[in-house]
């Protein structure tokens, strides 16, 4: 156990004894490993050891959060002291007994990160070099990340809720640099789970991985700059849905929705997007990048159909947004660590298979980009204006694919992406992400069949 | 934790040189929403950090447990990690420099000492501040974060070294909507003096160039005059701060490799790193390697003057560490953008037709940092006849870093130090590929 129950029990109670209506004590014991490697060679090998608690305590919707990583009870017992300060109503809330919750224990993991030796480590490392590097001569440089997380957390409020689970993760990235003639790009690669090493041992291939890596910068080395323009865009499944993730899933989260910030504000059971988009976000699937059993409030995590035939179906809540909202809590409260208090967050989410295939839709598109690749993006929750990057892009001309572009980005908004999309694919793939945001940096999975949005602006550095 | 038990058992377990750095942080931070404290957040961590060599190689050990219990597992994984590093580089654990700059101000108690509800209450005047603005003001948020940051640097060559800063800041974002447009306003202001929050400047500066941009729309793409304005060109200039790393430069992944004393911008353009700025909490009189940190020109009238290096890219390249050793690679402590001649209303004044652009989006994503290529995300205003013109949004601005900075025809005779630890000043480039409508 990572603190005594007792003790738990004794910073719920000081928490609430002047006025909150609301503790709770999020505890946190994190290992984790990074290697790196350079040109097949391993540079650094870190290992970081977290440990702390977070209090929270709230009175309606306003809420004090308090973390230190003292372990010492006096230390503890002083910062829920400390907390319970900001509250003064003689009117207390009572505490219910703590009720250990068990929805069962699902995401097992097989293969450890403590089970498994550096050797094994560099061993899988090193192979995934010789592939990268091998595929091409112009392949200069190959960077690679090895990142292992067993985070246990205990989470106990003052409503009787008391929970604890160990979540591991496990990700290779893998970057290659191709140079020619004074130019370079990069190719990615990032495959990772939320299961044990066995999924980077056993389940996946890491040279066909690594060599997907070397293949994309390889591509753009020999790609052509982008054209600007205003123009219909093939966006392919698998990371492809960073579109719906940044665009449309940050302004369906509590955080900015309960606050009146987001564009989704009152469309509850309205059209948000064309009929053919069905949009989930869930939390449950078995060993996914951004499962959990639990949210960080300590309620399962659920699955959640947030657009349904075009519909508005659900936002994501979390518990004192939820007040505000006057909805229950959706599971859907994460935090990186003990030193943020949780807010609502996404998980693995993703828009539904349509009925289209990835060949009709390349085939019915005259002139277009396909954008097979995504980077990262942002979105501004406010006005829901967003932009990313195609890492790995192609022109379409007369219903196929045809020469690689780069430097493409495309930049449209959330409000109005959702009702352009006209055709969607039946290939619906999955590819893992880092969120950052509020609550700090968590993983989270996106997805999509490939689509087809009707126009999109998309910058390049060659002229319209 | 014993440190001096922890040297032992290192050293008797084979470790040639050690060193830790043991930090402590605490951090008050206040949102105020719809008038009331919506978060209030008090924190209080600290971390050690220890580095040890065994046969010539680094291992590296952070954990926020410090028992004394700890001390074997430290040194046994640090043991471990370096007998499997295959890397070819040297790993050094300095014995210091003669002399450290003093730098003053770094950390003011009267900003730790100023009562809670005086924060609280100033807070809550901005958020009224912005509501009484204009009617078309939606929805604010403010909040008030303040940290203070001490740490210990101290190794098995005798260097023992200390620092202690504090720092806040106040964040505002607003919401302007008029019925058929909504616009976000956003500003940050950085000080660790109380007395420098202008309240009432900041809010009528970000509410109204929220309110001005109500309405904005993209352009026809085509090539335009391009002014950036300060927080605009330091996150573009941001996202390619790496590129001065001789660590990212040796490895092949820097687009600066073989540039060094040969001309990359134009000569109006100079870039340095100045760690003993006045105003910055992130001033610092040495890195976290424990060497002595300096001004220098990063780029002059140009030219490429040197990169930034640490112990190791140093001892590789045969000069002397730049002191710009922080966490696990090569930052710049304060890097700042000269100021130019050219007033910011003569640069607006000189355009026949552009875009001054007031934010760009998506740096982290949207440039590479290895090509020099980038396409972001900007909104701002049209500039026609050297007169600014209407609102403008969803466009992206192309290009290529090192092109952009030869293309540099102006540069502004004010500097803002901004959000990303970058000082610069607004600039005109001569003509950039915009993609709009």
């Amino acid at each position: 156990m990572l603190l005594e129950k007792k003790l738990i029990e004794n910073l719920l109670n000081i928490g609430l004894s002047r006025g909150a209506d609301f503790a709770e004590v999020f505890v946190e014991g994190t290992d984790s490993a990074m290697l790196q490697s350079l040109s097949g060679r391993l540079e650094k090998v870190n290992n970081n050891k977290l440990f702390g608690v977070g209090i929270r305590l709230a009175k309606k919707f306003q809420t004090v959060y308090g973390y230190t990583n003292s372990k010492n009870p006096e230390d503890l017992l002083k910062l829920a002291e400390d907390l319970s300060k900001s509250f003064n109503d003689e009117n207390l809330t009572k505490r219910t007994p703590l009720m250990e919750l068990e929805v069962g224990k699902r995401h097992g993991v097989k293969i450890k990160p403590s089970e498994v030796t550096l050797e094994q480590k560099v061993s899988l490392i090193k192979k995934a070099y010789k592939a990268a590097s091998e595929y091409d001569e112009a392949i200069k440089q190959v960077v690679i990340y090895l990142n292992d997380v067993a985070q246990e957390v205990l989470i106990a409020n003052s409503e009787g809720r008391f929970v604890t689970e160990t979540r591991v993760r496990v990700r290779m990235m893998i970057s290659s640099v191709a140079v020619k003639e004074g130019i370079m790009q990069t190719g990615v690669s990032g495959p990772g789970s939320g299961k044990g090493y066995e999924y980077l041992f056993d389940e996946i291939d890491i040279v066909e991985q690594a060599r997907e890596a070397s293949k994309m910068a390889i591509t753009m080395l020999n790609a052509e700059e982008c054209p600007s323009g205003v123009i219909p865009v093939v966006i392919h499944n698998g990371f492809g849905g960073v579109i719906f993730h940044e665009a449309c899933g940050h302004p369906l989260e509590a955080t900015s929705v309960a606050k009146n910030a987001s564009v989704f504000c009152g469309k509850m059971g309205q059209k948000v997007a064309s009929d053919i988009v069905t949009a989930i976000d869930d939390g449950t699937i078995e060993n996914r990048w951004g499962s959990a059993n639990y949210d960080d409030e300590g309620y399962p995590q659920q699955r959640r159909v947030l657009i349904e035939k075009g519909i508005l179906k659900s936002y994501m809540i979390d518990k004192i947004n939820g007040r505000r909202m006057n909805s229950e809590p959706t599971g859907s409260s994460r935090r990186q660590s003990y030193k943020f208090a949780p807010t609502s967050r996404m998980s693995n989410t993703y828009i539904d298979n349509g009925e289209s295939t990835f060949e009709e839709i390349i085939a019915a598109t005259e002139y277009g980009l396909f954008a097979k690749k995504l980077g990262g993006g942002s979105v501004n929750p406010g006005n829901g204006d967003f932009n990313f990057a195609v890492g790995e892009g192609y022109m379409i001309r007369n219903g196929k694919i045809a020469e690689p572009v780069r430097g493409a980005s495309l930049v449209g908004n959330g409000g109005n992406i959702l009702y352009k999309i006209d055709m969607i694919a039946n290939n619906l793939d999955s590819a893992r992400g880092m969120c950052g945001s509020v609550s700090g940096s968590i993983p989270a999975d996106v997805g999509q069949p490939t689509l087809r949005v009707t126009d999109i602006t998309v910058g390049g550095k060659r002229g319209a | 934790m014993n440190i001096e038990k922890l040297f032992k058992t290192a050293k008797d377990k084979g470790i040639e040189d050690i060193q830790v750095y043991v930090s402590n942080s605490t951090n008050l931070s206040i949102q105020i929403f719809e008038g009331e404290v919506d978060k209030y957040e008090i924190a209080d961590s600290s971390s050690l950090i220890v580095k040890g060599i065994f046969k010539s190689k680094m291992g590296v050990y952070s954990t926020e447990v410090m028992d004394d219990e700890m001390i074997d597992e430290i040194v046994d994984t640090i043991i471990a990690s370096a007998t499997i590093i295959d890397s070819l580089d040297d790993a050094i654990i300095y014995g210091g420099d003669d002399h450290y700059e003093k730098v003053e101000g770094l950390y003011n108690e009267e900003l730790t000492n100023l009562d809670v509800a005086k924060k609280i209450s100033t807070l809550k005047e901005m958020d009224k501040a912005y509501h009484n603005y204009d009617k078309r003001v939606k929805n604010v948020e403010t909040s008030y974060t303040e940290t203070t940051n001490s740490f210990m640097l101290q190794n098995s060559k005798g260097l023992k070294l200390y620092n202690k800063a504090n720092a806040s800041f106040i964040v505002s974002e607003v919401i302007v909507n008029d019925g058929s447009d909504q616009r976000v306003g956003f500003d940050v202001k950085i000080t660790n003096d109380f007395e420098d929050y202008k309240i009432d400047e900041m809010v009528k500066e970000t509410t109204e160039e929220a309110l001005q941009s109500l309405g904005a729309q993209p352009l026809p793409s085509k090539n335009y005059e391009i002014v950036f304005g300060n927080i605009a060109f330091a996150t573009l200039f941001s996202a390619f701060q790496g590129i001065f790393s001789a660590m990212n430069v040796q490895k092949g992944l820097s687009l600066l490799k073989d540039k060094l004393n040969q001309t990359i911008g134009s000569e109006l353009i100079n870039v340095v790193d100045d760690p003993l700025m006045k105003k910055s909490a992130s001033s610092r009189s040495f890195d976290d390697e424990g060497v002595a940190t300096k001004f220098k020109y990063l780029i002059e009238k140009g030219v490429l003057k040197t990169y930034l290096h640490n112990l190791v890219t140093a001892k590789k390249d045969g000069v002397k560490s730049t002191g710009n050793g922080f966490g696990n690679g090569i930052a710049a402590v304060n890097m700042k953008i000269e100021a130019g001649e050219t007033p910011f209303e003569e640069m607006i004044k000189s355009v026949k037709e552009g875009v001054y652009i007031t934010n760009v989006q998506g740096a982290h994503a949207g440039a590479n940092a290895i090509s020099g290529d980038f396409s972001l995300q900007a909104a701002g205003f049209h500039i026609v006849d050297g007169k600014m013109a209407d609102p403008v949004a969803l466009i992206t601005v192309a290009g290529n870093f090192i092109e952009m900075l030869k293309n540099v025809v102006m540069v502004g005779n004010e500097t803002k130090m901004t959000y990303y630890g970058i000082t610069s000043p607004a600039v005109k480039i001569e003509s950039m590929p915009v993609s709009g409508k």
